[in-house]
Parts: structure tokens; C-alpha cells; sequence
């Protein structure tokens, strides 16, 4: 064994005990002992509340259900961007600068970080994998990014990068669930749908909460992460398409000119009025509300998923060729979106699923590839909302699912062809920018090979309490009485991340 | 100051515990009760920590001897009568954050304290959830109230009276014909049904509506569609690559069912287990489709047993959530979190499951062979001539094998492959001298191998060893060049014995590049030689056999039990990874539910058994609760998915009951006559008009003060609008049709496969004959809540979003239906537009239109007209090319009854 050897296989040791020292309780609760008795006592006092809940009125107004509304508090933020990696990028090749899991490469993976463990692929005992991108210090702040995303790494210093995110499901369509819905089962609503019911949406000619999918493949959990859950059906997410008919059925039939169309409209409705005022059924005024969001739809949305018009520089500077179905033309259109006044705009981007198993699925080549088509679009919205005054009121918000190891994927216990790390629920990275948040911050530790965390545990309930915080909401006090008791969007748990607030 | 501070928490919190305590003592006249009191709070707030899962400092409460036992600290935390000396007690009222549960979280008001420590009190006793106890047969409450029609009112009405309600009036005739329709047959009734109804005037006239809705082919079609929900149908694989898979037999399988009213036991029993009854026939084969209905992985490079076992355990979870209403999935990887569920029970179960011969094989094996009819002659022929000559057992072992190509080894079974490969992960490939492994070969009286291969070569030969590559030779088995398609073939061997590990070597010294493929093995099978060589008409019988194999067959998977060769063993997996084994088990059913039934079978057929035996709690009221949700919009359990302690408090516990009793004992599992109980109820007949009153007091209409009015399904939308449009085809079964859909709704990778509309009027199929593609469902079924079926889907939630609006407004098919509506009515309904509208709506709602809606509608009809009648392109484009209807009149009546499909009123049942 070489010196070398020798040094690796104690960085690796003591790894390994920092992380069993960080994770014992007695540690954890000293430094939050007093934090939680304040926080005991003011919930004794203040939520006596809790048991009447025939108090929470929900705020659904069947005859206007997409109204502006009020938040609880002015928030920092009227609108969200989302942007959903789906399949889960490599923090560990992006954001997280690790120099000392580089000097592990090659090296057996310690049973203790194994022993109780489980992995979507990796069987036995895998190796390390240092990282594949090179670090460099950004901006004033001097925060940490790799060069594949060597546009974005200007933007560091408007960029709260969150390295200490955890999650509870290591699988796609689960883990997706629970980040948009604080649910890894199917059924509770979207984040998008809790926003637009409490907020409304400030354009009736577009839906409040848009999706749009790039990458071939529509996110694994499917259409359940922008549904409504039990929330009143016109809070469920409205997916585009950026090529084809923007929506499906957006065209009127051949021979029915707009006016035309309008006056069916108008016909539909009165009917359906009289059907109101005998039956008195409020989904009826519900549905009388979306026939004339669907006139409107069929004008709006076609003109704002126009991209031809925009100009030459724009293109230049996003990265966009109008016709094609590009994350960033998807991404060029949230921020068109956003500024005729969409609440929350959802990007999923399929194809971060790097295992390792292909050429496109390494994170030395195929990482890089998905690399080049994101960087400049976001790197553009970035400052295009910033030039158009928008971005202290959009809250960006980029992540994914769950994290990768520090570990190559070994799957059934083989090497693979291919350089790639499985799923990791204990550690990865989203970065929060604009909507009031700080920026040049990094928040959170993980342990030095990127495996756990080690200071300021995130949890994705922490992620949806900070998002709502921006928008003017209380999480634990925004609620939805369903099937005789109230629901929120964080469940049980969740805090603010005050840290990363400007 | 901290010190001072945190003195007075201390004193706060005791006062408070003290004063709440004696406030709840001073007024707590009756005993705790458990399900309904101490549940609640503690799966709400310490079963996530002391449960199923975790069992923090080895304490949960899942069970009352695991809750009583000693915890870590050597003592148990519940000591029944005594909750001042409870550890339980202490720890949620102990002021110290490091000591308080629950831990980090909000303490427990004060009230929920109170009731666990009088709960401790008065004993600590532990309560059956409601569902998993026997059903009982209630007592129907007596009231004399004239509204009442049958029990179901009795049970409906004494609700409504506690809650101050009282029920609505019979809807009129028109909205209850049209409700009772969609609900039986899926779609409007014929026009004799409409006539004879609205005519008589006999108090019987409803009744015989029903039963003649109840009798129509089309009541099997629309139950269909439940049923097709539950058992994830599809005409897919699912996936990536998603490819097609032929299993439409069974969908028509689930139609007759239906229609014959097969009685629920048996329906069930059929599907789990139909090919382990007696002499099973074809229909009994295609029943076990149910169960092959789950995804297969065609991506290459997957391991088959990894897709084999989740196909397996979504067989268990789909048999829990749909045919048990609970959330069995979670025992996967722990003990049930909230039910009394452990996680050694899963596998239990999961080994009923874990013995069909399927393996997740690119061929879907093992399917159902169908012969066409002189095949089906020459098959009869061979099963005689084996039973007359040989004996009935070695008949019905060619009968299962023609038919099924069972038993067999599939080659992916093979490993430890050199100069060879698991091709695409399914099929055994040797190059030149390559060399593979096949493991646990019975040899036992075996004198011939029998195999499917493929070969391009001249001159290869395929040599057995026993044991070893070293091993002795058993037999070189010369391969005929098949030039690239499968064939089957038959080489006999030396018998020899025991259960042996071959090897296999392909040796072709013709073959020159190393890197080329020489054969390709699909199966093997190690048996007899075709028996009776010595009887008359040998050689015409083994004829038809070897006709047989290479017969052209319709196919359908099916389940088939491994022999006793092949049988597999089943252990729990460790933290549901299917790759950590366990101990082994054996099947077995939840010790908390009613046990095996005497003499049952440890296979499917005795967990058939299982499930139908009365004493399930589960079967019954879970399929009652269904039906009761397809009528009523909302189950009496609204959580149709999860019965269970996490689930909904069942509105109507005793009505369940009453039901599913009546269901299993009285109606024999007859799923018509349960139906036809809750349709001719004055329950089901009342008006769905509602008040503010009613409204505040009952939003959700859980008390049924109101009739059911609740949007369509997909299918009863579509079906309904191309009956009275006269379009609809009303052809039953065959294979699944493509109706128009827009382009570029089909995108898989790996698989250019497209959409094809369907012509001859099969684009005009019912709904549940419309092909699905699991990645790319037909939009307007997920439009309006259908699903993708790559799991059961256990309950539809109803939307209501502006993409339905722009689906029957400007789909292309409901313009064309809108167009043949038009023309119907300008044909066929007096000569005014007015008049025209007004029959156009009698059609559509078997009453007549209020005079507000007819000016609505003749508004529109005007402005049309005057539109059209000064632009003949438009005229021309709305009638889609018709040139003979192509005038401004015709194409002002298709833009009303655009209009008219998209009423409330019609895409409700009202």
C-alpha cells in the first residue's frame, strides 16, 4: 500500500466519523434545546385553534374560483418558477465542491457508510467516484461552481445555493411526488395548485399554474405532480406543448371564426346559468367559469407560446429556435408567462438520470451534454428578469428530485461502462434566486465526500415552508379542510429557511 | 434568565396539564373508546415514531401485547390502570424538550392527554378496526316515514334525521330515465325503452325499466370499465419502449361476466385461480389474464426476475387495493405504519403469488394458444387418441401443452455465458464454441429435449454435457438451419437421473468470425417421447401434434403454476429490496383477518377460497362500496382505496354492512340484484336540486338529503354523445380500435409504432374498446380522468378544468358528431329551426326545453345563420366537405349542437 493509499484510507476514517459524530441525537438536540422549548410554548398558547377547525373556512369562491386573493402577509414573490431536473443531476458535479472525494476515487466504499442503507442499483460494495467537473470561486460572494455550468457561475452572487437538502424516497416517481406535493402517495395537490388557490391568478386569460416538459418524456410520477389533489379541480396545473397545438383542442373547428365562437360560448353559458338557478350546483358556476377560460385560453395561449416574435438578441441570448420542443424555449416562455401574470410556472426537464449505464447517462459526458442545453437559458432568464425589473418579484427555484452518490453505480454488483452515481435521498442541492432571496449565499454543509449531511439539514418540507414564506403565506397556517380535517402543503413539519431571506 | 424562563414553561405547562386534566375527569361520563378516541391521536401523533416502522427506544403501539411489552429501558410505558405511574404519561407531559413527545413536534392538547390517561385508566384495551371485524348482519332501522321505498332508505333516512335533514322528492321521469341509463348501460336507452317508460303510467314502470337496462349487452360494457380500472388493462406493456400486447380476450372476458351476472365469488375466484380449477377451458385461462394485466420490461439489459418480482408484487398490492380497499404496500418494506399488518405477512401472501410460470420474457409467456377450427379438430383429435391409447392424466398433459406450451424452460434461465450472451436479456446466444449454463434440470425418466430455436447456419451442432464442460457428453444434437425464423424441434437423449446442471456448447466450425451469432434458444423442454408409437394411428396423431406447434395461434397471457421441477421458493425481502432475502415463508394469509378456510389449497385457488369465504370482512364491503361510488358519485367509505384506520370513517357504517351481508348471503354474490336494490331505492330517485340551506349543511351531499349529480366518466361522455348523434357502432368485442386522435400524441422511445385511425365505423366503438397505450393514453380519456392503468387505479377523482371545455368544444370527433346530429335534426324534427332545437333537446334529455334555453340557443342559431349565409367557405369547412348538407341552415344547426354537447346538463348526470 502506497503513502498515498495509506492517506485516502484516513480521510475516508475520519469521513465517516464525522458523520456518525454530527448524527447522534444528544448532539443535535443540544444545539437546538432552547429553539424548541420557545417553539412548544408559543404552539400551548397559539393554537388552541387547532381542534375547532370549523373555523378554517376554505377560500374557494365557486362563482370566481381564480380571483386574485390576498396572501396572509405582503409577500416578497408573485409568481414561481420551477425548474424540475427530472431523473436528479449530480450535485456532486455541480454544486458541491468536494476536493477531498476526488483523493477517494477508485477506492471501496467503507460498510459503514452501506450497513443499513439502501440503493435504487447499487449491489455489494461500489467504489468512490471523485468528482468528474472542475471547482472554481464566482462573484463577489465566492461561491463555489463546477465549469459545467460555466454561464450560471456569473450569476452566483443573485443565487442561494441550498447544499444540505434531504429527502425521504430514493425512486423517481415517489421522490418527485413528495417535492411537489408533500406526499410521496398519489392524491394530495401540487405546490402550483396550493399557490394558485390561495393567490388567484392576476391573468383570466391564462391559467394560473402552467406546465411545461422538455427532454422526450413527460416526469415519472406523470401528471400527478401538477394535479390538484383534493383541492377544487381548476387549481390543477395546465400542461403546454411548445410544438403542435400549445394546448391540445386550443383550435377552433374549421369554419367557426372567433365571434362565432363566442357566441356559442355565450349560449353554453346561459344555458348553463339556468341549469345554475334550478339546480343550484356550484361546480355548475364552476364549469361556466371554464368555458370562458377556455374562450380566452383559446386566444392567450397560443399568442404568449408564440416565441416567434420575440427578437433576435433574445433568441441569441436564451438559446432558443421557435418550432422546437427545447427546455429552452420552455424556459424562455416561463418568463413570458410570468409577466402577464402566471402565478407558477412548472418546468420538468426529463433526462438527468445519470447512471452511468450509457454514454448519455454518464456524468462525465452525458451530464455535460444536458449541462450545455440548460445553462444559458436559465443563466438568460436569470437576467432577463433582472433587466425587465422582475426578478425580486419571481421567485426561481431549481432542483430536483433527490441527489447522486459519492459512489460510481455498481449495478448487480458489476462495474459499469460508464461513469454514473445512483440515487442519494441524504444530500443534494437546490438553489433559490429573486422573490426575496438572498443572494451569494451558500446554505448547508454536507460531510466532506458529499454523502450526508452535516449543518443545516434541509428538508424538502423546509423548501415548500420557504416558498410559500416568499409568496405571503404562513405554511402551517395555510390550510384546505379535507375529509374533516385540515390539510397543508408541508403536512406535520417544515421551516422557514430564514438564512437564505434578503 | 434562561434559568427563570424556563421555570415558568415548567409551571405553565404543569398548571395547564393539571387543570385540563381535572376539567376532563370532572365531565367524562362514558368509557374511552378506541377507534374513535385513542386511535386518532396516536396515529396522528406517535405511530410514525412507535409504530410499524420505527419502533423508537423499542417501544410501539401498533399491537397491545407490543405496547405493553417491556421498552429499552427494561419496563413497559403502559401500565393498564395506572396512568399516573405510566411512562407514556410522563413523557407527553414532562416539560423538557428533551424528554416531551412527541419529540420536536407540538405537544398534545390537552384534551387528547386527558383521554389517554383515562383510556390507561380504564385499562388500555386495544380495538378491532372496524373493517377488519366480521360483517354483521344489521338491524334495519323501522321507521314508518312515506318516503321510504326499501332498507336502503331506512338506513338513509335515520341519518338524515340526526342530522336534521330530510330527504329530497323523487326526480321527474325524464331525469331519472336518463340518470338510471347512464348509470346501468353507460349510455342512453333505445328508443323503445324511452317510449315504453315515459308512456305508462303502471307504479311498475321503473322496475321494469331496470330490469330491462340490467338485461341489455350494454350494461356488461359499462361495468366493464370498472373493472377494467382495477385490473390496470391496457393494450401495452408499459415502460420505455411500451410495446403492444394482445389482451383484448380478457376485457371480453370481464363483458360476459358481467352480462351473466357471474356471482362475485366466482368472478373473482376465476380470475385468481382459473387455471388451477379442473380441466381449466379457454375461458377459464383468459379469467387469469386479470393477473397478467402488469407491466413488462422489454428495455434491454434489465433483469427479468428484478421486472418478474415487481410484476408479482403488484399482483398482491392490486389484489389488496382493489378487491380488499387497503393500502397492503406499505408491508412491502415494514410493518403497516397505521394497520395491524406485519412485514413477514406481505411475503406470506406474496408466496401464493410467486409460483406462475411468467418470467417477464419478451414473448410474455406463458400465453393461451387458440387454434382456428381445424386446428381446434386436429387438437381434439390428439387428446382422444392419448386418452384412448395412453391413459386421461398424459391426455390432459398434451391438452395443457398444446394449448400453452407449458411446461417449459425458458432460456433465460441460462447463465455463466463465454463466447455467448443473455441476447437483449432474454434469449440464450452461442457464437462458435461458445458455452452457457443450465442449472436444476429434472433428467429424472426424460428421453427427449424438445426446444425453439433460430439459427442462420449450416452444419451446427448443439452439444449437452452433464455436470461439467468436462462432463460427460450427453448428446450432440445437430441443428438444422432454420434461416433466421423460430422453429421447434425434438432430439432424443440417453435417460439418465436426478436433478442435473447441463452445459451447453454450440460448435460450427463453418462460422468464422468469432463475433457472430451462431444460434438462439427460446426454451427447452426435457420430457417423453410422443407415448404410444406402438398403437394404431401413431404416426397420423404425431402429425397433428408437430401441425400443432407451428398451427397459427391467437394468443393471450395467462397465469400457469410451476411444476413441481420448477417450483420456487418465496422469503421475505429485507426492507422490500427484492435482492435482500430473508427467511423463508410459505403462503399465508394477515393473522388479523379471517384464516385459510378448511382444506384450502396453499395456492391461488385456496387464497380464492380465502377471499370468498364469507367470513372475509374485507371482499364484500369493498366491492359493495364500489357500486355504491359508481351511482352515487362518493363510496359510504369515500377512501374506496383504504379502508383501513388511515381511510374515511364510512358514512353509513350499518348500511355497508347491511349491504355487503345481503350481497354475500341473500343475493349469492349476484352483483344485478345488489344493483337494482340501490337503483330502485327512493334514495337513488330523488332529485339532485339543491337549496342554500342544504348546500351549508351538506356541501358534499355525504347524508344524501339530495339525488346524485355528479359529471360523466370518459366513457359515458363519449358513448352517450355518439349514440344520439347516431353514429355510435354498437359492435361488441375484438380487438381494441383507434378512434381520431391528434398527431404526435405517440412518442416512445425504441418503438415506432403509430396511431392508426380505425375505419368502417370502428372509429365509432364504444369508449372501452379505444386502444391504450400506457405512455400515451387517448387524450380525452385522461382529459376527463381516465388513467394510464400502469397500476390499479382504485377511484377516478372528477376535475372540472378548462381543457375539458376546449375537448368537446373543438375535437375534431365531437364536431363530426355535432355535424350528424344536425343533419338528424333538420331531417327528422319539423321544418323551423325553433322546433327543430326544441326535438334536437327532447332527444338529448327526453323532456321538453325551457323557453330561457331555447332563445339561448335560437340566438345562436341566428347569429350562425346570418354568418354562414355570407361565407360559403365556412358553410362549407363546418360541414367537413359534405357538399350535399353544405348550406348555411345545416351549418348553423351543427354549431348548436356543438353548443348542446357541451351543456352542463349533458356532460352531468342531473
Amino acid at each position: 500500500m502506497t503513502q498515498q493509499d495509506l492517506h485516502n484510507q484516513r480521510l475516508l476514517k475520519e469521513a465517516e466519523q464525522k458523520v456518525m459524530h454530527q448524527h447522534t441525537r444528544r448532539h443535535f438536540i443540544k444545539e437546538s434545546a432552547m429553539g424548541l422549548g420557545a417553539l412548544a410554548l408559543g404552539s400551548m398558547f397559539g393554537s388552541c385553534g387547532n381542534s375547532s377547525s370549523s373555523t378554517t373556512a376554505n377560500l374557494f369562491d365557486a362563482a370566481n374560483p381564480l380571483a386574485p386573493k390576498a396572501p396572509m402577509f405582503p409577500g416578497k414573490a408573485k409568481s414561481v418558477i420551477f425548474i424540475h431536473m427530472a431523473g436528479a443531476p449530480s450535485q456532486l458535479e455541480l454544486f458541491s465542491y468536494k476536493p477531498e472525494l476526488a483523493k477517494l476515487d477508485g477506492l471501496e466504499c467503507p460498510q459503514s457508510l452501506l450497513e443499513g442503507k439502501k440503493f435504487a442499483f447499487i449491489r455489494g460494495v461500489p467504489k468512490m467516484l471523485g468528482p468528474q467537473a472542475n471547482f472554481r470561486q464566482h462573484g463577489q460572494s465566492g461561491t463555489w461552481m463546477s465549469d459545467y455550468l460555466p454561464h450560471l457561475s456569473t450569476m452566483v452572487d443573485d443565487m442561494a445555493i441550498i447544499n444540505s437538502v434531504t429527502t425521504e424516497q430514493f425512486n423517481h416517481a415517489p421522490a418527485q411526488l413528495l417535492m411537489h406535493t408533500g406526499s410521496a402517495r398519489l392524491g394530495r395537490p401540487s405546490m402550483g395548485s396550493w399557490v394558485t388557490y390561495g393567490l388567484g391568478s392576476e391573468n383570466k386569460n391564462l391559467p394560473g399554474f402552467v406546465v411545461l416538459t422538455s427532454g422526450g418524456n413527460n416526469p415519472d410520477a406523470g401528471k400527478s405532480v401538477w394535479g390538484s389533489g383534493f383541492l377544487p379541480s381548476v387549481y390543477q396545473g395546465v400542461q403546454c406543448r411548445s410544438e403542435g397545438d400549445p394546448v391540445l383542442f386550443i383550435k377552433d373547428p374549421a369554419g367557426m371564426d372567433r365571434d362565432l365562437r363566442k357566441a356559442s360560448i355565450d349560449a353554453i353559458n346561459k344555458v348553463n346559468q339556468q341549469q345554475y338557478e334550478e339546480y343550484k350546483d356550484p361546480e355548475i358556476l364552476s364549469r361556466i367559469a371554464q368555458y370562458e377560460m377556455a374562450y380566452k385560453m383559446q386566444i392567450s395561449v397560443p399568442d404568449v407560446m408564440n416565441i416567434n416574435d420575440e427578437p433576435a438578441a433574445m433568441h441569441e441570448m436564451y438559446g432558443t429556435s421557435p418550432g422546437e420542443a427545447s427546455f429552452a424555449n420552455n424556459i424562455l416562455l416561463a418568463r413570458k408567462l410570468v409577466e402577464k401574470g402566471v402565478r407558477f410556472v412548472q418546468l420538468f426537464d426529463w433526462g438527468w438520470d445519470m447512471h452511468g449505464d450509457s454514454s448519455g447517462n454518464a456524468v462525465n459526458i452525458g451530464l455535460v451534454n444536458k449541462c450545455r442545453k440548460v445553462d444559458k437559458p436559465i443563466t438568460a432568464l436569470l437576467l432577463d428578469l433582472k433587466q425587465r425589473g422582475l426578478l425580486d418579484e419571481t421567485l426561481v427555484v431549481w432542483g430536483a428530485e433527490f441527489g447522486r452518490t459519492p459512489m460510481r453505480e455498481n449495478r448487480e454488483g458489476k462495474e459499469m461502462l460508464f461513469k454514473g452515481r445512483d440515487h442519494h435521498a441524504e444530500a443534494f442541492t437546490i438553489w433559490m434566486a429573486g422573490g426575496g432571496i438572498k443572494g451569494g449565499v451558500t446554505y448547508g454543509e454536507t460531510d466532506e465526500i458529499g454523502y450526508s449531511v452535516v449543518s443545516g439539514k434541509t428538508e424538502v418540507y423546509d423548501i415548500q415552508a420557504t416558498i410559500l414564506n416568499q409568496l405571503g403565506f404562513n405554511h402551517e397556517q395555510f390550510t384546505y379542510e379535507s375529509q374533516g380535517r385540515p390539510f397543508r402543503l408541508t403536512d406535520v413539519s417544515g421551516k422557514v429557511i430564514t438564512d437564505i431571506l434578503a | 434568565m434562561t434559568v427563570v424562563s424556563s421555570k415558568k414553561i415548567i409551571i405553565l405547562a404543569v398548571l395547564i396539564v393539571i387543570i385540563g386534566g381535572l376539567a376532563f375527569f370532572l365531565y367524562q361520563p362514558k368509557k374511552i373508546d378506541y377507534n374513535t378516541q385513542v386511535k386518532p391521536i396516536l396515529n396522528k401523533n406517535c405511530i410514525s415514531c412507535h409504530g410499524g416502522v420505527k419502533q423508537k427506544a423499542g417501544f410501539s403501539l401498533l399491537f397491545r401485547e407490543e405496547a405493553l411489552a417491556n421498552t429499552e429501558s427494561g419496563r413497559p410505558a403502559i401500565l393498564p390502570g395506572n396512568p399516573d405511574e405510566s411512562e407514556l404519561i410522563r413523557r407527553i407531559t414532562v416539560s423538557d424538550p428533551e424528554e416531551r413527545m412527541p419529540y420536536k413536534h407540538a405537544p398534545l392538547a390537552k384534551s387528547e392527554i386527558s383521554i389517554l390517561k383515562q383510556w390507561i385508566k380504564e385499562g388500555a384495551q386495544w380495538g378491532e378496526h372496524w373493517a377488519y371485524l366480521p360483517v354483521e348482519n344489521e338491524p334495519i332501522p323501522t321507521s314508518s316515514n312515506k318516503w321510504i321505498r326499501n332498507n336502503i332508505d331506512q338506513f338513509i333516512f335515520q341519518k338524515l334525521k340526526n342530522e336534521n335533514l330530510s330527504p329530497s322528492t323523487e326526480a321527474d321521469k325524464a331525469t331519472l330515465l336518463r340518470r338510471v341509463s347512464l348509470d346501468l348501460i353507460g349510455m342512453p336507452p333505445n328508443n323503445s325503452l324511452i317510449k315504453n317508460f315515459l308512456q305508462s303510467t303502471s307504479t311498475n314502470a321503473y322496475e321494469q325499466l331496470v330490469d330491462s337496462l340490467l338485461a341489455s349487452p350494454a350494461y356488461g360494457e359499462k361495468w366493464t370499465t370498472l373493472w377494467l380500472d382495477l385490473a390496470r388493462f391496457a393494450d401495452t406493456r408499459g415502460f420505455e419502449a411500451d410495446r403492444r400486447r394482445s389482451i383484448w380476450k380478457y376485457r371480453d372476458w370481464v363483458i360476459n361476466a358481467f352480462n351473466n351476472d357471474k356471482p362475485y365469488d366466482r368472478f373473482i375466484t376465476e380470475q385468481i385461480a382459473g387455471d388451477l380449477m379442473p380441466d381449466p377451458n379457454d375461458a377459464l385461462y383468459i379469467a387469469t389474464a386479470f393477473h397478467r394485466n402488469t407491466m413488462t420490461n422489454d428495455e434491454g439489459g434489465t433483469e427479468n426476475e428484478e421486472y418478474r418480482t415487481a410484476a408479482v408484487v403488484d399482483r398482491v398490492n392490486t389484489t389488496w387495493s382493489g378487491l380488499m380497499g387497503t393500502t397492503f404496500n406499505c408491508v412491502q418494506c415494514h410493518s403497516h405504519p397505521y394497520d395491524p399488518f406485519k412485514h413477514e405477512e406481505y411475503y406470506k401472501f406474496l408466496a401464493f403469488f410467486n409460483n406462475s410460470r411468467d418470467e417477464d420474457t419478451q414473448a410474455e409467456y406463458p400465453l393461451l394458444r387458440q387454434y382456428k377450427t381445424e386446428d381446434s379438430i386436429k387438437l381434439r383429435e390428439v387428446v382422444k387418441w392419448v386418452n384412448q391409447n395412453v391413459s386421461e392424466q398424459k391426455s390432459k398433459e398434451y391438452y395443457k401443452f398444446l394449448k400453452t406450451w407449458q411446461p417449459t424452460i425458458n432460456s433465460l434461465q441460462c447463465d455463466q455465458f463465454v463466447n455467448g450472451a443473455l441476447i437483449s436479456s432474454w434469449y440464450a446466444g452461442l457464437r462458435n464454441n461458445g458455452t452457457c449454463r443450465l442449472k436444476n434440470v429434472v433428467l429424472n425418466k426424460k428421453s427427449q429435449v424438445m426446444y425453439r430455436y433460430n439459427t442462420k447456419h449450416d452444419g451446427g451442432n448443439w452439444l449437452i454435457y452433464l455436470d461439467s464442460l468436462g462432463g460427460k457428453l450427453l448428446k450432440a444434437v445437430p441443428l438444422q438451419n432454420t434461416k433466421g425464423s423460430w422453429k421447434v424441434a425434438v432430439s432424443n437423449i440417453p435417460e439418465t437421473d436426478g436433478k442435473r446442471v447441463l452445459y451447453f456448447k454450440y460448435h460450427n466450425p463453418g462460422i468464422k468470425s468469432p463475433d457472430e451469432n451462431g444460434v438462439v434458444f427460446e426454451w427447452f423442454q426435457f420430457g417423453e417421447n410422443f407415448p404410444g408409437k406402438e398403437k394404431p394411428g401413431f404416426d397420423s396423431t404425431f402429425k397433428y401434434f408437430n401441425d400443432l406447434l407451428y398451427a397459427d395461434v391467437e394468443t393471450t397471457p395467462i397465469m400457469i403454476e410451476n411444476n413441481a421441477e420448477q417450483f420456487r421458493e418465496s422469503n421475505v425481502f429485507i426492507r422490500g429490496s427484492w435482492l435482500e432475502k430473508g427467511p423463508k415463508v410459505t403462503p399465508g394469509v394477515p393473522h388479523i383477518l379471517n384464516p385459510l378456510p378448511a382444506g384450502a389449497p396453499k395456492n391461488r385457488l385456496g387464497l380464492a377460497m380465502w377471499l370468498t369465504d364469507k367470513k372475509n370482512p374485507l371482499v364484500a364491503r369493498t366491492m359493495v362500496n364500489r357500486l355504491w361510488e359508481q351511482l352515487f358519485g362518493t363510496g359510504l367509505v369515500e377512501t374506496l382505496e383504504d379502508m383501513g384506520t388511515q381511510g374515511s370513517a364510512p358514512s353509513h357504517k350499518e348500511l355497508l354492512d347491511y349491504l355487503s351481508y345481503k350481497f354475500m348471503n341473500e343475493y349469492q354474490w349476484s352483483i344485478k340484484k345488489l344493483v337494482k336494490e340501490i337503483v330502485l331505492s327512493a334514495t337513488y330517485r330523488q332529485d339532485s336540486k339543491v337549496n342554500e340551506n342544504l348546500l351549508q349543511k351538506d356541501p358534499a351531499n355525504k347524508w344524501y338529503a339530495r339525488g346524485p349529480r355528479i359529471r360523466l366518466t370518459a366513457e359515458q361522455l363519449r358513448d352517450q354523445t355518439l349514440a344520439v348523434s347516431n353514429l355510435l357502432n354498437d359492435t361488441m368485442y375484438g380487438k381494441s380500435v383507434m378512434p381520431y386522435q391528434p398527431e404526435g400524441i405517440w412518442r416512445s422511445p425504441y418503438n415506432g409504432d403509430k396511431w392508426v385511425v380505425s375505419t368502417g365505423g370502428n372509429q365509432y366503438r364504444r369508449s372501452l374498446y379505444t386502444y391504450l397505450k400506457r405512455t400515451a393514453p387517448f387524450p380525452s380519456m385522461i382529459t376527463f380522468d381516465g388513467g394510464a392503468r400502469e397500476v390499479c387505479i382504485i377511484r377516478r377523482i372528477r376535475t372540472n378544468t378548462p381543457l375539458q371545455a376546449l375537448n368537446t368544444l373543438n375535437d375534431s370527433s365531437y364536431i363530426i358528431m355535432a355535424r350528424n346530429f344536425a343533419i338528424n335534426i333538420r331531417q327528422n324534427a319539423g321544418k323551423d329551426p325553433s322546433a327543430q332545437i326544441k326535438r334536437g333537446y327532447e332527444w338529448m334529455f327526453y323532456k321538453p326545453i325551457t323557453t330561457n334555453k331555447l332563445n339561448a340557443l335560437i340566438q345562436l342559431y341566428q347569429t350562425a345563420f346570418n354568418k354562414f349565409s355570407k361565407d360559403k367557405n365556412a358553410t362549407n369547412e363546418m360541414l367537413g366537405g359534405d357538399s350535399r348538407n353544405a348550406n348555411p341552415e345545416t351549418a348553423a344547426m351543427v354549431v348548436v349542437a356543438n353548443a348542446l354537447f357541451n351543456l352542463d346538463e349533458w356532460v352531468n348526470k342531473n
